[in-house]
Formats: structure tokens, sequence, C-alpha cells
């Protein structure tokens, strides 16, 4: 990419980010790994659905099982996967394919969203799929700041996906699989950014700070 | 992939009308759901930008509002809202406030269009719910009265013929041409056209009207016993104005009514009050070989008192198992009157081979709930006894010795005393027809708030033995001092003071108090009050029968009480009936409360309905302190 284009990709991204927030497609996402190191371990599954605040469309929401044989540290039938669904594994690219295409000018919204990039990128380099989200937003982080302004004392365990969603009167799920987690991740966000945001429409910046 | 919606697909579970689809039509719904996290910032857009739709609320707290900004109803997870503009195809004209954040499901038109088209009773829920007040299934139980069924099944398969016979109604039973006679035919007439048509009863009909009937043990006891010319009319020696039963009736109707009057042929009569035959004894034993007529014929066949009370306490077992058997809950309550009457009759009978015939006329009288035939297991006595004018101290102490038999006989036959006292082996609630008028005067005249909460059973009366004509004097005395419009004036109030266990918003609102504190007292706060609203307007409307749901029948032509309204107290009345028979069931052999439950434990369907029920019964007790309450 020539230094033109960079520029160009730069300001237009600034522009992007200057937009109100609800006018922005979000990519409430979460994956499932065999281990907590990026390096090593592997990506399970991934599951997502679109937010266009304030509506979270069902139709637009995908699953994708990318292993057939994967190492489990855990048990195996870790975050609800089971050997059949292994079976029915589906090729990597497909699912990073469609994934690098819903991103394409989205916000990647995770709950703890580093760890879910690190695994996300090494996997598409893995396959030769650039991802490109317009941002990244983290609900964890969000809340860990929401708390701190409010001078609250973060207790061990009161930043899980689940803590975070009670706080906001959000139901307790019972399923933990990629797909739901996205969604309640999903909720999580738009909860957070309109209680954020209230009424005003504000710039999309503003949120990530 | 399929995305996994299990999460959602176990709420729409929970969430009537969904559990009614397929599992496929379910899951196929689930990936067509839009979610809104709704918040004050945007609930306004909703409306505007989606709809007309269903929407579902997963959690967080709405108040529906009217657009003059009355609370319609305060929405709360597994409700729904939206589904009348769909029907209907007008806009939406109601308000939304947000009370507290959170998650609405909407449900586009074209999905929920397709769901009507292709789901039954899908679409029959929301018929039902756009055109009643309260929502209902038809034949609907609740998951843990269905699960139970379900246990039971061996015995419960087996007798579910029994039940279900006793449910006909009598119109299908009666096949035969009604074989009758004008009353100028001689008895010799009678007596040959009933041995040509092998019969045992003849219609006595003139002009189109039925005006008696003539039974074989008329022509035995009323003929040749008498030594009677046979070629006198018929109508000399015909029952007159004998009881009737509609076409459109139940078997355990005519069962009841044949009990009540201890006779054994019944006319049935159409719409129009025509004569279409005769319906007997045995036609109803012929269809109902089973318990509801072997439990009162051996009821009836006991001997001795000991006989009889062992025979009667077989009866929580046996209604027991009916009542898991039978559609509706207001049989069971009819039922138990019924037994209840048998008992009495019994008792009556034994008091009088150990101590002469009644040496007067007297009526024996059942109040309440016995009264108006919506008994339970739980009921406790109320009865009474109307004497003759003019006893003297012998005859009294006859009448004061039958009380106390018959009350001591139906405690040890199961059936509690009253703690109140309303029995007729207390002194006071033996009086003669004056007795009883001025004992009522003193109620609707001077009344204390006690005096109104006790004397409204006495208006629910029924005559269990006795003379006829004593009783319909009395009954239509007490109808007419029921007209006071001071006395109805201070029912109304008392009345409205007694609040539904809805809070603010249509939140539940225990009614009971200590460890209970969650539980709603269904017969207290709902039942009793329904049955006191429609007393109201039928003493109004001078009506003597007592039966709620007849009542209400009966003024579906009355200008104070709206159509609309009748209706849905009668839903009401039958929904309780139902939701307490069940609660019984449950708790039953348990220290458990019998009246009182816990809406958490019911199923989100019957939440609702009991929700809407409590609703109709406030409205209702708005009307009845606007109309009568300013009065006196």
């Amino acid at each position: 990419m020539g230094w033109w284009q960079q520029l160009q990709h730069f300001w237009q991204r600034r522009q992007h980010l200057n937009r109100g927030w609800r006018d922005h497609r979000y990519i409430a996402l979460d994956v499932e790994t065999s281990g907590l190191d990026a390096r090593r371990d592997q990506v399970l599954a991934i599951g997502w659905i679109e937010v266009t605040p304030p509506v979270m469309d069902f139709q637009h929401g995908q699953y994708f099982v990318t292993q057939s044989a994967p190492e489990l540290k855990q048990s195996p039938v870790v975050h609800g996967l089971v050997r059949r669904d292994f079976a029915s594994a589906e090729a990597p690219e497909a699912a990073l394919r469609a994934l690098a295409e819903v991103l394409e000018g989205a916000v990647l919204v995770c709950h703890h969203v580093q760890f879910d990039w690190q695994f996300l990128q090494r996997f598409a380099r893995q396959y030769k799929v650039r991802l490109r989200p317009l941002a990244k937003f983290d609900t964890l982080t969000f809340e860990a700041r929401r708390l701190r302004l409010q001078q609250h004392h973060i207790a061990r365990g009161s930043l899980t996906l689940k803590a975070c969603r009670s706080r906001f009167g959000l139901p307790d799920y019972q399923a933990h699989h990629a797909f739901s987690d996205a969604i309640a991740c999903g909720e999580l966000f738009l909860a957070q950014a309109y209680q954020y945001a209230g009424r005003t429409n504000a710039p999309l910046k503003e949120l990530l700070k | 992939m399929q995305p996994d919606f299990s999460e959602l697909n176990r709420f729409l579970l929970d969430c009537p009308p969904f559990d009614l689809l397929s599992d496929d039509k379910r899951q196929w719904v689930a990936a067509q759901v839009k979610a809104v996290y709704l918040n004050e910032h945007n609930v306004d857009e909703l409306f505007k930008n989606y709809s007309p739709a269903l929407y579902i609320v997963r959690s967080g707290a709405f108040d529906l509002l009217a657009p003059d900004g009355d609370l319609i109803e305060r929405l709360e997870s597994h409700d729904l809202f939206g589904f009348p503009s769909l029907l209907s195809g007008r806009d939406v004209v109601n308000k939304l406030s947000v009370v507290e954040d959170g998650i609405v499901y909407i449900i586009s038109a074209e999905v929920f269009d397709h769901l009507r088209q292709h789901a039954r009773p899908f679409e029959r829920y929301f018929i039902h719910a756009h055109e009643q007040r309260l929502l209902s299934r038809p034949g609907q139980t609740s998951p843990n009265f269905a699960a139970k069924k379900a246990g039971a099944a061996p015995a419960g398969v087996e007798g579910l013929g029994d039940g279900a016979s006793l449910q006909r109604l009598v119109g299908e039973v009666v096949a035969r041409q009604a074989v009758w006679l004008s009353s100028t035919a001689t008895i010799q007439q009678a007596a040959q056209r009933m041995r040509d048509e092998k019969i045992s009863s003849l219609l006595v009909v003139d002009d189109g009207r039925l005006v008696g009937i003539l039974t074989d043990r008329d022509l035995r006891n009323r003929v040749v016993a008498q030594g009677l010319d046979p070629s006198l009319h018929v109508n000399a020696v015909m029952t007159q104005a004998p009881a009737t039963i509609a076409a459109k009736q139940s078997l355990l109707d005519a069962l009841t009514l044949m009990t009540q009057h201890n006779i054994h042929h019944i006319p049935v009569v159409d719409e129009n009050d025509q004569p279409v035959g005769m319906l007997t004894l045995s036609d109803l034993i012929r269809q109902q070989k089973s318990e509801p007529v072997m439990l009162i014929s051996a009821l009836n066949r006991a001997k001795t008192r000991d006989e009889l009370v062992h025979e009667a306490r077989q009866i929580p077992e046996y209604i027991h198992s009916f009542a898991q058997r039978v559609n509706h809950a207001a049989a069971v309550g009819r039922l138990l009157a019924s037994l209840t009457d048998t008992m009495t009759r019994k008792l009556i009978d034994l008091y009088e081979q150990n101590h002469g015939v009644a040496p007067a006329a007297y009526v024996w009288l059942a109040f309440g709930s016995q009264g108006r035939e919506d008994q339970t297991l739980s009921s406790d006595q109320d009865n009474g006894l109307l004497l003759a004018n003019d006893l003297n101290e012998k005859q009294l102490q006859w009448f004061a010795g039958l009380g106390e038999f018959v009350c001591e006989g139906l405690a040890a036959c199961g059936i509690p005393k009253c703690p109140g006292n309303i029995m007729a082996s207390n002194p006071d609630c033996r009086r003669t027809r004056a007795g009883w008028l001025e004992r009522f005067r003193s109620w609707t005249e001077a009344p204390t708030p006690k005096a109104l909460m006790y004397c409204q059973i006495f208006f629910d009366s029924r005559n269990v033995r006795g003379n006829k004509r004593l009783y319909q004097a009395y009954r239509e005395d007490v109808a007419k001092l029921g007209r006071s419009e001071i006395f109805l004036g201070n029912l109304a109030r008392l009345q409205a003071n007694v609040q539904v266990p809805l809070g603010l918003f249509n939140r539940f609102r225990g009614t009971e108090s200590g460890k209970d504190s969650d539980l709603i007292d269904i017969k207290r706060y709902g039942l009793a009050l329904i049955n006191d609203i429609v007393r109201l307007y039928s003493l109004h409307a001078g009506l003597t029968e007592p039966r709620t749901l007849t009542r209400l029948a009966l003024l579906s032509n009355s200008q104070l009480l709206s159509k609309s309204d009748n209706q849905a107290l009668a839903e009401a009345w039958q929904f309780f009936t139902q939701l307490r028979l069940q609660h019984q069931l449950a708790v039953w052999g348990t220290e458990r409360p019998k009246n009182a439950l816990d809406p958490d434990q019911l199923s989100t369907l019957s939440r609702r309905q009991l929700k809407s029920a409590f609703r109709i019964i406030k409205d209702c007790q708005q009307g009845v302190s606007l109309k009568f309450g300013r009065i006196g």
C-alpha cells in the first residue's frame, strides 16, 4: 500500500469514527479455543451476530466449527462442543472469508477483545485471509473503566460476562456456546452503549476511548 | 453451520403459545427473531420502525399505556404485546414506557402470519386472546396438572370413558321421540299407551306446553291404590309442573337434578321449552355404569349411620381420581354438592326411622358452597332448617334432634362443621319463615360489616329436602328483601373494599401473612369475590337461583351487567374453579394451604390468565360500586 493510500485510509477511518455510534454496524463475536495461548492453542469454533443498534438480527448470525480433530486440554465437552460437532466441521477458509466480509467496515465487539483478536489474527494469517474491522470494542475494558469511574472496587470475578450482564439486569443464559456467548456479548454492548451515550448519537470514537 | 438457538428455543418453550409449535417450526422462528435492547432513549422508535409485529419481553419491564396515558398493563419477562394490531391491521395507538431496560424480541408480521396459517393451535390462541379478555385455550391444563395426568395414565385412561360420559349432553342420550298425551286423555288411555310403547312414563302436553308427567308409580299409588276410576282424566293424577332439564345440559346436571328431587324421570325440553323427550334414571345408568352413580346409590343403600359414614369416607379418594378425568372443574363442585345432598337426605331418613316422620312441614336448607354447588373437599357445612309456623315444644324438640343428628352425621362423613356455626344444629339456624325474614331484615336494614359478610351466604340457598311450597314462599320473600337498595349499597361498598391481589402495575401481591406472604388466596380474593359480585346483580334482579354460572346465564339480558362483563366473569369463575381444583389436588394430603398458592409456581400461561382474571374482578368491582355503591 502506497503512502497516499495509507493517508486516504487514515482519513476515511477518522471520518467514520466521527460518525454517530448508532450508525455503525457491529459484529459481536466469541471464539472457542483449545487453550489460552494463541501461539500454541487452536480456534475450535467461532460464533457471531450482527448488531445494528438497537437491533440484533438472529438471521445475521453465524456459527462455524473450525477444527475437525481438536487437541483438547479441557474436557471433551468444552464450551458445549461435543465430538459430533467436530465431525461436522467446515473448512476454516469458508468461516474466515465469511467473517472477513462482515467485518469489513464494522466494529468488532468481544468480551476481552484482545484474547479473541489474537487468536483470530493468527488463525486468519494461517489461511491468508485479512480481517479488517473498522475498530475493536471491548465490553470487558469498557465495564472496568465504568466501574472505576464510579469508584467501585473491582472484586474478583466481577468482570466476567455473566457478572457484567447481571449489573445491567440482562438475563442469565444457560448455554455456553460461541453463538450464545456472542449474543450475550452483543446485548451487553448495547446496554453499555445506551447507558453511556443516552439519547445522543455520540461519535463512535468516544465509545472507543 | 446453523447457529445454535437453544437458549432462545428454551425461552420460547416456556412462552405460550410458542410451546404449541412443532420443534421444527420453533427452530425456524428462533432464526427469524430480531432482538432489541429497549431503553428510555430508543423506546419511541420501537412501534415507529418495527410495527406491526409481535413483541415478546425477554427481560426488563415496560408499561403499555393507552393513548390517554392510562396504564393498560405492565409487561415483564414472557409477556406478549402488539398482537391486536397484527390481527386487526390497525395502527398501534398504545404507547410504551420503560420501567427497566431490557431485551424485547420482535417477530415480524410475515413470520407471525406464516405461523398462523401453518399452526392451528397457535392461531387459535391469538384469536381467543383477541376476542376474550381472559387468555385461554380450549381444554387447557397447566403443565403440572398434565404431568400428573400422564403419571396416572393406566388408571386414568381406563376410567376416561366414564368421566367423559357424564359430560355428554342430555340431548344426545334422549334418542326416541317424546311420547305424550293431552291432559284430557283418560287414565286408561295413558296406561294402554305406556303398555304399547313399553315405557314407564309419559309426558302430558297441552298446546305444545308441558303440563305434567305420569309414571308407573303414579298409576300404582294414585290410581290403583286409591281405587280411582281409570276413565278419569290424566290431569287428576299426574305430577304437575315437573322439574325439567334442557337438552343442552349435561348428564351430570340431570343426575344432580334427579338426586335433588329424588325422581327417576325428567322431561327434556329444548331452548323454547318445548318437550322433546324423557330422560330416565335407567338411561343414565346405561350411559354411566360407573362411579358417580354408584357412589350416590351406595350412599342411598346405606341402612345405618355407620354404613353411610363408611361409604362417605371413600368420597375424597374417589373425587381425587374423578377430578383428574373431567374437563370441567365445575362438575366436581356439582358432584360434591349432590353427594352432600344425598348424605343429608339419607341422614334425615335415618333420623325419621328412629324418631317418627317429621311432625310438621319443613325445609332442610343448604347455604354457601353447597347451595351454590361449588363445593370442594375442604368446604365446611352451611345449612339450616326452615320450619312451619306455630310448632309446639315437642315438635321443636324433634327438629332440634334432627339438626343435631344430621350435622353430627355430616361431620362424621367428612364434611367439617362450620366455624361460624351456620348449621341446623344451632337454634339460631332453625327458624320459621317469619323468623328467617326477621333475621334477614336485621341484616339488610342495620348491617354491621361482619353481619353483611355472613349474611351473603344465606342468599345462596337451596332446598335439599322438604316442602317445596314452603321453600318457594320463603325464597321469594328473601329475594324481595335482597332488593333493598340500601342493603345492596352496603354490600357494594363492602365488596369494593376487598382489594384484588394485584399491586402497583399489575404485579401479584401476596395476600397471606408470615411465611406464606408470597401466596395468594384464590378463594377469598378470586372465587368469593366473583360470587359476591354476581350475587349482588342477581339480588338486584330478584333471582332465586343460587348457582353462580346459572345466575350469570339468567343475567344475560340484564340492563346493568354488560354482556362482555358477564362473559368475562363466567370465564374468570371457571378459571379460578379449575385452578383451585388443580391446586387442591396437588396439595392433597399435605399441610399446605388449600386455597392459597404461589403464582411463581404456575406456568407462564396460568400466570397470565390469573392476572387477567384478577383484572376482570377489579374492573367489575368498580362497576359494582358505580352502580350500587352510591345508594344509601
